[in-house]
C-alpha cells in the first residue's frame, strides 16, 4: 500500500515536472516573440520588421500563387537531389565491396575531397560550367549531399551481419538475389538515416545553391528581398524553409522510416 | 595472411595513385577543349597557387578568414556549453532548450543569418563572425547535450558522497567526463565553420577568402576560384587528418585504459 502511494506521488511529481517543462518551453516561445516585437517597435522596419509584418509576409508566401510556384520548384529540386545523392552514395559505398581494389580510391580520395569541398565553391563553379538552370542547382545540391550519404552508408556496410550474408551464400549463388533479399534489407536502416540527414542538409544548402544558379525558388526570393532591403521577406523566407522542412519530415520522411521498420 | 594483406593494400594504394593521375589527366585534356575561363588546366592553376602565396594581400585574406573562424568557434563554444549545461542544473529549462531553441537554430539557414546580419550590422567582420557563430551554436549544444545524457550516474553519485560543493563536482567530474564530447563539438565546428565562413564572407564581409572568391567570381577569374577552393580542401583535410584524428585516437586510447 505504502509503495503504491509512493509511486503515485512520484507520478504526480513527474507529471508536474513535465507540465512545468512544457510551460517554460512555450513561455520561451511567447517571450521570444514578445521581445522581438518590443525590439522591432524601437527600430526601423527595414532593419528589424516585427512579428506581425513577418507573419503577413509568410502568409503571402504560402498563398500567393507566384510565390507558391517558387516554393514548389525548390521542394521538387530538394526531393530530386536527395534521391539522386542517396543512390550515388550507395553506389560509391558498394563499389569497394564489389571491386576491393577501389577501396582507397573511394575512402581516401573521393570521400575526403568531396567532404572538404566548400559548398559556395560548387555554387560558383556550377554557374560558370552550366549557367543558370535547374540542372546547375541540383548539381550543387548533389555534390554537397553525396559525401554525407557515402559516410553513413559506409558505416552501415561495416556493421552488416556477415554471418547472415554467409548463410545467404550457402542457400543461393545468385548474387542479385542475395543483394536484394539480404544485403539491401539489412542496409535499410542506414539508407533511411542517409535520407534523413540528406534531407535536412539539403534544405539548409538549398538557399546557397539557388543564390547564383537559379532563376526561381526560395533562394531567389530571398536574394531579391535582400537587395531591395525587404527584411521581412528575408525573415519570412527563412521561416518558410523551417516550416516546409518540418512538414516534409513529418509527412514524407517519418512514414518512409515507419514503412522500413522490421515487422 | 599479413603478407597477403600488405600486398593487397599496396595494390589498392597503387590503384588510388593511378586514379589521382587519371583525374588530373582528364582535367588537363578537358581544359584544353573548353574555354580557359570555364575550366583552366592544372598547370595555370598550379602557377596561380604559388603566386597566391607570394602575394601578401592574398595571404592576409586567408589570415582574416582564420581569425573569423577562430573567433566564432570560441564564442559559439562557450554559448553552446552554457546552453547545454543549463538543463542539467535547471531541469525546468529542458523542453525550452532541447525542443524549442535547438531545433529552431538547427533548421534556420546560415545564409539567412548572413543576409539579416548584413541588414543589421552592415558589411564587416561582426556580420561574418555573427553568422558563423549562429550556425555553430546548435552543433555545440547537440554534442554537449549528448555527452551530458551519457554521463555515468554512479560517478556522479560518488562525487556527491565525497563533496557537496557543486562547483568542485563540475570542475573535477562533469567537465573531464565531457572531454570526448567537447572535443567532438570542436572538431565538427571546425569542419562546418570553413564552409559557412566562405558564404558569410562572400555576402557580408569585406575581407577573407570568401570575399576573394566573390571578387574572382565577378572578374571570371576561374583560376583564382579554383586556387581558393584547393587551399580550403588541403587545409581542412590536413587539419582533420594530422591534428584532430591523432588527438581523437589518443583520447579513445586514454578512455579505453580507464
Amino acid at each position: 500500500m505504502l509503495t503504491f502511494k509512493k509511486s503515485n506521488n512520484q507520478n504526480n511529481s513527474s507529471k508536474y515536472n513535465w507540465l512545468a517543462d512544457n510551460l517554460l518551453g512555450w513561455i520561451l516561445v511567447v517571450g521570444a516573440v514578445l521581445g522581438w516585437w518590443a525590439i522591432s517597435q524601437t527600430i526601423s522596419d527595414i532593419v528589424m520588421p516585427g512579428p506581425i509584418a513577418v507573419g503577413k509576409t509568410l502568409a503571402e508566401l504560402f498563398f500567393d500563387p507566384i510565390f507558391l510556384d517558387d516554393i514548389f520548384i525548390s521542394t521538387v529540386r530538394v526531393i530530386g537531389s536527395v534521391i539522386i545523392s542517396v543512390l550515388l552514395g550507395l553506389m560509391l559505398a558498394l563499389l569497394p565491396r564489389k571491386y576491393p581494389i577501389t577501396e582507397i580510391i573511394v575512402q581516401e580520395r573521393i570521400k575526403p575531397f568531396l567532404n572538404s569541398f566548400p559548398s559556395v565553391g560548387w555554387a560558383i563553379l556550377a554557374v560558370i560550367w552550366f549557367g543558370s538552370s535547374n540542372f546547375s542547382v541540383m548539381f550543387v545540391q548533389i555534390a554537397i549531399l553525396t559525401p554525407f550519404c557515402l559516410v553513413n552508408l559506409t558505416e552501415g556496410l561495416k556493421d552488416l551481419n556477415q554471418e547472415v550474408i554467409e548463410m545467404g551464400n550457402s542457400f543461393s549463388r545468385n548474387k542479385y538475389k542475395i543483394f536484394f533479399k539480404i544485403t539491401l534489407p539489412l542496409l535499410l536502416p542506414y539508407i533511411i538515416a542517409a535520407i534523413r540527414i540528406a534531407y535536412g542538409v539539403c534544405w539548409k544548402i538549398a538557399l546557397v545553391s539557388e543564390l547564383f544558379g537559379a532563376e526561381d525558388g526560395i533562394g531567389v526570393i530571398m536574394l531579391r528581398a535582400q537587395t531591395t532591403a525587404n527584411a521581412s521577406m528575408v525573415f519570412a523566407s527563412c521561416f518558410a524553409i523551417v516550416i516546409i522542412f518540418m512538414l516534409g519530415e513529418k509527412l514524407i520522411i517519418n512514414p518512409i522510416a515507419k514503412l522500413a521498420e522490421p515487422k | 595472411m599479413d603478407i597477403l594483406d600488405l600486398a593487397a593494400r599496396r595494390i589498392k594504394r597503387r590503384a588510388a595513385h593511378i586514379f589521382t593521375l587519371a583525374f588530373i589527366g582528364i582535367w588537363a585534356v578537358y581544359s584544353a577543349i573548353v574555354e580557359a575561363y570555364v575550366m583552366p588546366g592544372p598547370w595555370p592553376v598550379l602557377i596561380r597557387f604559388f603566386e597566391f602565396f607570394s602575394d601578401m594581400s592574398f595571404v592576409m585574406h586567408m589570415v582574416w578568414s582564420l581569425i573569423h573562424i577562430l573567433t566564432a568557434m570560441v564564442i559559439s563554444f562557450f554559448i553552446g556549453l552554457l546552453l547545454a549545461i543549463l538543463p542539467f542544473y535547471l531541469s525546468i529549462t529542458k523542453t525550452a532548450i532541447d525542443r524549442r531553441l535547438t531545433p529552431f537554430l538547427n533548421s534556420y539557414s546560415g545564409i539567412g543569418w548572413t543576409l539579416l546580419a548584413v541588414l543589421w550590422f552592415g558589411i564587416n567582420d561582426l556580420t561574418v563572425v555573427f553568422a558563423i557563430t549562429m550556425v555553430l551554436v546548435p552543433f555545440t549544444i547537440i554534442n554537449i547535450r549528448e555527452g551530458l545524457v551519457q554521463l555515468d550516474r554512479e560517478i556522479q553519485e560518488m562525487s556527491i558522497s565525497f563533496s557537496r560543493n557543486k562547483l568542485k563536482t563540475f570542475r573535477l567530474i562533469i567537465i573531464p567526463s565531457l572531454y570526448p564530447y567537447l572535443f567532438a563539438s570542436i572538431r565538427i565546428s571546425f569542419g562546418v565553420s570553413w564552409k559557412v565562413a566562405l558564404t558569410a564572407e562572400l555576402f557580408g564581409g569585406n575581407k577573407g577568402l570568401g570575399y576573394l572568391l566573390n571578387l574572382a567570381r565577378q572578374d571570371f577569374d576561374t583560376p583564382l576560384i579554383l586556387v581558393v577552393i584547393i587551399i580550403i580542401v588541403i587545409f581542412v583535410y590536413s587539419i582533420e587528418r594530422f591534428f584532430f584524428k591523432p588527438i581523437q585516437n589518443n583520447l579513445a586510447a586514454h578512455n579505453a585504459n580507464i
